[in-house]
């Protein structure tokens, strides 16, 4: 082949041009960590790392609103805690003052206690997570008890995606299990009536409370056995969707990023090209006849 | 008979020829880096007839007999061809290399975006009273409509960029088209008149290239020396010395996209399709008519069915006011532009409480089923038959595909011209070392005539001083 300085010079250019392109982009490669910079790098990495993006935040999301559903359920549980033991002590006071041998005063003592229990249960009942109180069902933006025990709130239940279309409940219905709306007791009547009693030095008032106070604390009692299942649910639902975001981070990794040894190596060897291409080129350009004839 | 005399003039001569043959190369030397110049070799002949003296014949000396160009036929039909693919491949992939509008990028792009709304969704549907939650899921999915007539704005304004690189262009392939049949012309003038216009056909053959670099012009050589040229589809650029004028139109057919025409001799521009067009611009028509296009399509349509499946079961929500019938996006009513301009509805945006999250109007303003419902519309299976992640993950690997395909057959086509380009300047191209060699000849031959000439002139003064004693 019959070599011109022009074919020289214009092979010089393309091969440089194509050392150096190499060298830029391993650079880049290795600088920046990310192997898909555009869709045309790798066309089906990218297609792939959009579906997983989404996923990534779906369950990101998701676990995020089951960890906040667990901590709202923990909340309700904590009340139901202090109606439990209300009612445990009011059960124990019922008992206790139905016997005749106690005065119209200790009874009317027992039913100022009582009364504190009342408020200190209607508090629980208002429990507040954020803007949302717990027990209203889907009237939540508003305390759902007033101070006489009127239940302003439905029997909405809040239901919580753990995955992507599957629900759990993540409240209880106060409406069934504090006021009995479904053939059960009303939970602050029972202990309203047994503060009347007591106040009233009815003995028998007291002793017919006794009864409904076991209904109550059963009641209540499922209460927080449902918001101990849900809880339980939660609880796997929330390393279940970790596992799932992490591995979409990990698949959006392993699709979109740098090998960072391959990229060192790659870089390595771009340079290492582009130094010989430099080398032959400048070698080439030093054989000219024209420097022989002076 | 031989005489001295004879010897002067017939030195003369070759001298003449000698001082041609360092001119040639000296020429040569002058255009080594001249694109397109073909290297010239001066061609030396003995004169003829030799001189007979006696029973034998003597020479007469040298002339410059012609002056030839290093050209190989066979190479250069395949370059134009060569050019306009390389050319072509490589504007079409540049075009689309350069539009970042569907990079998988990790914060602000459509998936990105498509994840927060729906993420923002769950949060809500926990306390779908929650105020702050509800603006902050207005606010991302006003993001989310953001993304789209970003995306949708960046490839629209990748294809106006191809419309205005294409106009900008047309000036320079009309001139080009003029000057090639000017040159035409030109050449059969100087060939009439009995040379080889060596000068003018390096001229031409630049002017070509060009052409075929710019629009994948086909050279068609007739029998009187002309080059005709024609596009790939073969409607006439050059003819003889005619040259059609080509022209950028707006085409109301192509959401006002340039279109091209041409014209010839006065009659009305017929349409140039920019399928009929090669070299780089016909890379970036084929880039903007093609997979930006497809792009740009199939955004839209994600873009209108993902907002009438959202909608749909918006409308059949309660927002906090009680309203029911709310469309969460306002969107176009057929699919075309829609991207662009997607948009969420001003109802919902100037009140996020309009959000329907509730199934009743009983159920407020804690229900959150209708919003469970729309963030079922995820997997919800689109006019693509995909849902809108996997329709977005398509169209992202489609426009990918198309990037790497013109990706790989640039470089390909890249190597088989600059492959042709290296042969053709193997074989018309300057070596500067041949041309010092030839240079050194010429100086060398012309040294030694000029010795010839004070020899002949000697002996020629030996003979006058005999001839004066």
């Amino acid at each position: 082949m019959r070599v011109t300085d022009r074919l020289i010079f214009q092979g010089a250019t393309t091969n440089l041009g194509r050392a150096r392109e190499k060298e830029e982009l391993a650079s880049q490669e290795a600088q920046t960590g990310i192997r898909v910079n555009h869709p045309g790098d790798d066309p089906g990495a990218a297609g792939l790392i959009v579906t997983h993006r989404v996923e990534q935040k779906r369950f990101a999301a998701i676990q995020q609103s089951v960890g906040r559903a667990s901590d709202e359920l923990g909340s309700t549980d904590g009340a139901l805690d202090t109606v439990t033991n209300s009612l445990a002590r009011a059960r124990e006071l019922a008992v206790q003052l139905s016997n005749g041998t106690y005065s119209a005063n200790e009874r009317a003592g027992a039913a100022v206690e009582i009364s504190g229990l009342v408020q200190s249960v209607l508090g629980a009942l208002n429990t507040k997570v954020g803007s949302h109180y717990v027990f209203g069902g889907n009237k939540d933006q508003a305390p759902p008890f007033d101070p006489a025990g009127n239940y302003a709130g439905d029997d909405g239940i809040h239901q919580v995606e753990i995955a992507p279309g599957v629900y759990q409940a993540a409240s209880v219905n106060a409406n069934v299990g504090i006021k009995g709306s479904a053939g059960g007791v009303d939970v602050i009547a029972t202990l309203q009536a047994l503060q009347a009693a007591l106040q009233s030095n009815n003995v028998a008032g007291v002793q017919a409370s006794l009864n409904p106070l076991e209904q109550s604390t059963s009641q209540v009692s499922n209460m927080r056995a449902q918001v101990g299942s849900s809880m339980n649910v939660l609880d796997a639902a929330t390393a279940i969707n970790k596992a799932s975001s992490d591995s979409a981070t990990s698949k959006i990794s392993t699709l979109a990023d740098a090998d960072a040894i391959a990229s060192a190596s790659n870089l390595a060897l771009a340079e290492r090209s582009l130094e010989a291409a430099y080398t032959a080129a400048s070698k080439s350009f030093q054989l000219t006849l024209v420097d022989k004839l002076r | 008979m031989a005489d001295l005399l004879s010897i002067l003039s017939q030195s003369a001569s070759s001298l003449t020829a000698q001082s041609g043959l360092a001119a040639t190369a000296s020429n040569n030397i002058q255009n080594a880096n001249t694109d397109g110049y073909s290297r010239q070799t001066a061609v030396l002949a003995d004169v003829l007839p030799a001189e007979r003296v006696g029973g034998a014949y003597i020479g007469r000396g040298s002339t410059l007999q012609t002056v030839s160009q290093s050209r190989n036929r066979f190479l250069e039909a395949q370059l134009p061809a060569a050019f306009s693919a390389a050319s072509k491949s490589s504007a079409e992939s540049a075009t689309l290399s350069g539009v970042t509008a569907l990079d998988p990028d990790g914060g602000a792009g459509l998936s990105s975006a498509l994840g927060d709304f729906y993420s923002s969704l769950t949060a809500l549907s926990q306390n779908p009273g929650d105020s702050s939650l509800r603006q902050a899921a207005v606010s991302t999915a006003k993001a989310l409509t953001l993304a789209f007539n970003g995306a949708a704005s960046s490839l629209n304004a990748a294809r106006s960029g191809v419309d205005a690189d294409v106009s900008g262009n047309i000036a320079t392939v009309n001139a080009l088209a003029q000057s090639v049949a000017s040159l035409n012309a030109q050449i059969a003038i100087a060939r009439a008149s009995g040379g080889q216009p060596n000068d003018l056909l390096d001229a031409r053959q630049k002017a070509q290239d060009q052409l075929a670099t710019l629009v994948g012009a086909v050279p068609i050589p007739d029998a009187k020396g002309n080059i005709n040229l024609s596009f790939p589809n073969g409607q006439s650029l050059v003819s003889g010395n005619t040259a059609s004028t080509v022209a950028a139109v707006s085409d109301p057919s192509n959401g006002g996209h340039v279109a091209l025409t041409l014209a010839s001799g006065g009659a009305p521009p017929k349409p140039l399709l920019s399928t009929n067009v090669g070299g780089g611009l016909g890379g970036e028509l084929a880039a903007r008519d093609g997979a930006l296009k497809t792009a740009g399509e199939s955004l839209d349509t994600l873009a209108f069915d993902f907002a009438n499946t959202v909608n749909a079961v918006h409308q059949a929500g309660y927002g906090l006011d009680g309203s029911t019938g709310q469309a969460l996006f306002d969107t176009t009513a057929t699919s075309s532009g829609a991207a662009a301009k997607l948009a969420v509805d001003p109802a919902v945006l100037g009140n996020p409480g309009k959000l329907a999250a509730a199934s009743s109007a009983g159920t407020l303003p804690g229900d959150g089923a209708n919003l469970l419902s729309v963030i079922q519309t995820e997997n919800t299976a689109l006019s693509t038959g995909s849902n809108v992640s996997a329709t977005l993950s398509n169209l992202t690997a489609a426009f990918g595909s198309a990037a790497a395909n013109s990706a790989t057959v640039s470089a390909h086509d890249a190597a088989i011209s600059a492959n042709l380009t290296g042969l053709r300047e193997s074989t018309s191209g300057v070596s500067i070392d041949e041309e010092m060699v030839t240079l050194t000849r010429a100086q060398r031959g012309y040294e030694a005539v000029a010795k010839v000439l004070q020899t002949t002139n000697d002996m020629l003064d030996t003979l006058m001083s005999i001839k004066s004693t």
